[in-house]
């Protein structure tokens, strides 16, 4: 041990020398950083080393178990309870983006992504075997549904999976189950919100005829298109009109969601890119005065999405449930859910087979009858 | 130059009999020194021109805090591209910022630990020391008994002559009687341990003061000087004061280690003394909360006994009684009393006065309350008080351009760095943990769509990772800093004083960033703010 005090300080000069030397380190990392951070990186291919210019693509999904696929690759997954996947280090040009996972329908899109810009999109996947939650007019006293008719049962759940035990009973006798009071309340919403059996297609004939074939003068006729139902989530609007469903953006141009939009670009361009269907509905638009373009520096936003309704009548619609972007269809042979994102084209899945049903959302909760019979639908696959 | 006071007669009046007070012989001080406005405390305290100025510099610091903050929440909202680059560029300063402090605070561990094992008691032999005294000021308002007998007992357990040891009790007679029985009764009880033990009780009302430690101290240093220095004869050159907050228990050494600096530096009447306050006094009954804030301050002034020349005299110190004497015993009407002092003493020499880093300890509380709240309160309101130290920053710029015999140089890197440091203080938490994120949130949409809107928050919270390595640093040296186990405390405490680091990003905005800008709005509005004294408790 030293016996005088070590009372040099840390000198001027070492101090100096440190921080000039720390100085270098930020005047050479503050540049590197920002164009990494902007898109740039460095490329080792085909043994030269050169400067890129990168994109990214921003995934965000409804489940948490999926995976996520660009060009055919495994995206590395987020960290744990995330839904969003941040895509980094992506050429310019078009991509594939698919997700998928065990049980569930895949959900595919192919998007352009440009330099030093993040491509956002959404996916959806719904399992591929319907997932049913039975609601009986009796149940056990320990809360089990149960059936009186093994052939019912059988038929109902032929292409779907109950999310919770049921039992059958081979009598018909009642005193030994108790009243099932939601079937009582779900019956009920069946009997006053009455769904109509005529498809979109059937109102806008109806509407056709009573125009085009009447003799006498129609009341306060403007326009030959009609608009018979409305359904409104936050700034979007669903209508159908002349047999078509639609998407309609009825917010500011700020705030509008992304997949109303595209890159300004050529007509070319845009069909390459996003499609013919997007470059047509934009030339439509041009044309339009009751959907105007939003016409931004860079992108050209269109204010009404066309939804896909697989050539088929559409007879019930709303929103998914929890989402403004998907939307929950009844069509000829079952319950599809559609997104509105009709970039390249749109993902449209099954959610429950069937032909003679009806619908009804309460409370973002998705009740179907089926025949006689009422249930649930789940829209992921429960974990036992 | 301007003069000082306000144009209200009955406040001229009170100032006259202040004057009258403290100002009748000015013969002694240093010529700066005897300008009326040496120790202007506020800009009301002038007239024309220089309050003007004064009150200019007063708002400075709050509009330049303000100013940042809400420039980058604009510059997020309508130039979101440049506020981004700022903010790497930040975050990168933010990085190397925290490895250079570090490499202070390891350096100067090392000197610390190193002196505290030497006998120094020894080392002063080869001087002439003995007829040197040692003054200790304890000024205190409402401490309990406990606090007051384990300073004292410090100073007892003292290896230097006691009789060349003169303690000075500064009660106050705002405290009331009990105060003043308490003190009275320390005086019976250590009395005859010491050369002199002087109790002296300061008045409330006197003009032109405001309440709090910096009053108590300068009645104090007047009547020690009266009633003990000048009846002894004791050459002023020869007293090493130390003024010491109520808590402060010294080691053994500390006068051996004092003196030994005292007599080496060139110039011991134009030095400050300053050791290391170790808030480990309570540091086991103290909350985490508590213990991080403690040994943070600690970690700031390790920092600052590395750079003195960025440094200015904090809590308890020591100085030359002769430099005391020179400029009138400092400001009795300011909060920061303890950094005032240095500038006043640094002003009055034209510049030729320095921080001398001890890097030798003295024991002190950490800040607590009975309860967690109160607790947090209190951290609040010392922190606001410690950082309305801003104050001096107005006081030494005013001065600054008056005394055109400090070096032009050394007036504005002085000026520069303290501005700076008060700047950083209040914004840099702020930018770091909550405006860092601001284009993100606040962005146009055309800076949304790019990958430097999602790289941005992944860079800034890898380079907050990095720069958390510094905590782990902070958390090892911090256990080695701390005081044995004492009975009745578990083992697992001291994984619990690990831990407690992770607070640190919380308490830096709520215990830094929040009191400093409290305190710089104040001042900007011309809402001065009083002295706050701090709780001291001991458990029984």
């Amino acid at each position: 041990m030293t016996h005088e005090p070590q009372i040099q300080i840390l000198t001027r000069k070492h101090r100096s020398v440190f921080f000039w030397l720390l100085v270098m380190v930020f005047l050479i990392t503050l540049p590197s950083l920002i164009f990494y951070t902007t898109g740039y990186r460095l490329s080792f291919e085909n043994e030269e080393t050169s400067i890129v210019t990168t994109g990214g693509m921003y995934v965000t999904t409804d489940n948490l178990e999926v995976d996520v696929y660009l060009d055919e690759e495994q995206v590395e997954r987020p960290r744990l309870f995330r839904s969003a996947y941040y895509i980094q280090n992506i050429t310019a040009g078009q991509h594939r983006i698919a997700v998928q996972s065990p049980g569930y329908q895949t959900w595919v899109k192919e998007l352009p992504v440009d330099s030093r810009v993040v491509t956002e999109v959404s996916a959806f996947n719904l399992p591929i075997q319907a997932q049913l939650r039975p609601i009986t007019a009796y149940e056990t006293a320990t809360g089990t549904a149960v059936y009186f008719s093994t052939g019912t049962s059988s038929t109902v759940f032929r292409d779907a999976t109950s999310t919770e035990p049921f039992v059958y009973s081979s009598s018909t006798a009642t005193s030994t189950f108790q009243l099932n009071e939601e079937f009582v309340f779900v019956e009920s919403l069946f009997g006053t919100t009455s769904t109509s059996s005529k498809s979109v297609f059937d109102r806008f004939m109806d509407e056709v005829s009573r125009f085009g074939f009447s003799t006498s003068t129609p009341p306060e006729a403007t326009s030959s298109t009609s608009t018979t139902t409305k359904t409104v989530r936050g700034d979007i609007e669903l209508l159908d009109a002349d047999g078509e469903l639609y998407a309609k953006w009825q917010g500011s141009s700020t705030d509008i969601p992304y997949y109303f939009c595209v890159a300004s670009s050529s007509r070319a361009s845009t069909t390459q890119r996003y499609g013919e269907h997007v470059a047509v509905a934009i030339k439509e638009a041009r044309a339009s005065t009751s959907t105007p373009l939003l016409i931004d520096e860079n992108r050209i936003c269109r204010t009404q999405i066309k939804l896909d309704r697989l050539r088929q009548d559409v007879f019930y619609y709303d929103f998914f449930p929890n989402s403004s972007d998907l939307v929950l269809m009844q069509l000829e042979d079952g319950i599809y859910v559609t997104e509105i994102d009709d970039r390249s084209w749109q993902n449209t899945q099954l959610l429950y087979a069937g032909t003679n049903l009806q619908i009804i959302v309460e409370n973002d909760v998705i009740f179907v009858q089926d025949g006689d019979q009422y249930f649930q639908i789940a829209t992921e696959i429960e974990s036992n | 130059m301007g003069i000082v006071w306000t144009k209200n007669p009955l406040f001229s009046e009170q100032i006259r009999l202040y004057s009258a007070v403290f100002m009748i012989e000015k013969s002694h001080l240093l010529p700066y020194a005897q300008r009326p406005d040496f120790k202007v405390a506020r800009a009301n305290e002038l007239t024309g021109k220089d309050r003007r100025f004064f009150r200019f510099l007063e708002i400075v610091p709050g509009v330049a805090a303000w100013s940042t903050i809400i420039g980058i929440v604009l510059a997020s909202i309508y130039i979101p591209f440049i506020a981004a680059y700022f903010i790497i560029a930040f975050s990168i300063y933010w990085v190397l910022k925290t490895i250079f402090l570090s490499y202070h605070v390891r350096y100067n561990l090392k000197r610390l630990k190193h002196h505290m094992e030497l006998d120094w008691e020894a080392m002063i032999q080869r001087f002439v020391y003995q007829d040197h005294y040692h003054l200790v000021v304890f000024p205190f308002y409402k401490e309990p008994r406990e606090v007051l007998e384990q300073t004292i007992e410090g100073v007892l357990a003292a290896k230097y002559d006691k009789e060349k040891i003169i303690v000075v009790l500064a009660a106050e007679a705002r405290a009331g009687d009990q105060a003043e029985a308490l003190a009275r009764s320390m005086e019976t009880k250590y009395g005859n341990a010491f050369g002199h033990f002087l109790v002296t009780i300061h008045p409330g009302d006197i003009v032109g003061e405001i309440a709090g430690k910096g009053s108590n101290v300068h009645w104090a240093l007047q009547q020690v000087k009266e009633q003990v220095i000048d009846v002894k004869n004791i050459p002023y050159k020869k007293i090493v004061t130390s003024v010491f907050d109520i808590d402060t228990v010294i080691y053994p050494d500390y006068f051996n280690c004092l003196i030994w600096f005292f007599m080496t530096v060139e110039n011991p009447h134009q030095s400050c003394f300053q050791p290391v306050p170790l808030f480990t006094n309570n540091l086991w009954e103290a909350g985490a909360l508590s213990r991080v804030m403690a040994m943070s301050s600690t970690f700031w002034q390790m920092i600052m006994q590395e750079r003195p020349e960025k440094a200015a005299t904090f809590s308890s110190h020591s100085v030359s009684f002769q430099a005391l004497y020179e400029i009138g015993y400092g400001q009795a009407n300011v909060v920061s009393e303890d950094s005032r002092i240095f500038w006043n003493l640094m002003i009055a020499n034209n510049g030729n006065f320095e921080v001398v880093s001890m890097s030798y300890p003295v024991a002190m509380d950490a800040t607590t309350a009975a309860t967690f709240w109160g607790t947090i309160a209190n951290i609040y309101r010392q922190h606001r008080r410690w950082t309305y130290g801003v104050e001096n920053w107005c006081y030494i710029v005013y001065h600054f351009t008056k005394n055109k015999s400090i070096p032009l140089r050394k007036r504005w890197s002085v000026a520069l760095l303290q501005g700076e440091g008060y700047w950083s203080l209040v914004t840099n938490p702020i930018m770091l943990f909550i405006l860092g994120w601001a284009p993100i949130f606040l962005g146009t949409r055309e800076f949304h769509e790019t990958v430097l809107s999602y790289e941005l928050p992944i860079l800034v919270r890898n380079l907050l990772i990095v720069a958390m390595f510094g905590l782990v640093v902070s958390a090892v040296i911090s256990l080695s800093l701390t005081p044995p186990r004492p009975d009745g405390h578990s083992r697992f405490r001291y994984i619990v004083m690990m831990l407690q680091w992770i607070m640190v990003p919380m308490t830096m905005i709520v215990f830094s960033a929040i009191p400093g800008l409290d305190a710089q709005t104040r001042l900007m509005f011309g809402r001065y703010m009083g002295f706050w004294v701090t709780p001291k408790e001991r458990v029984k």
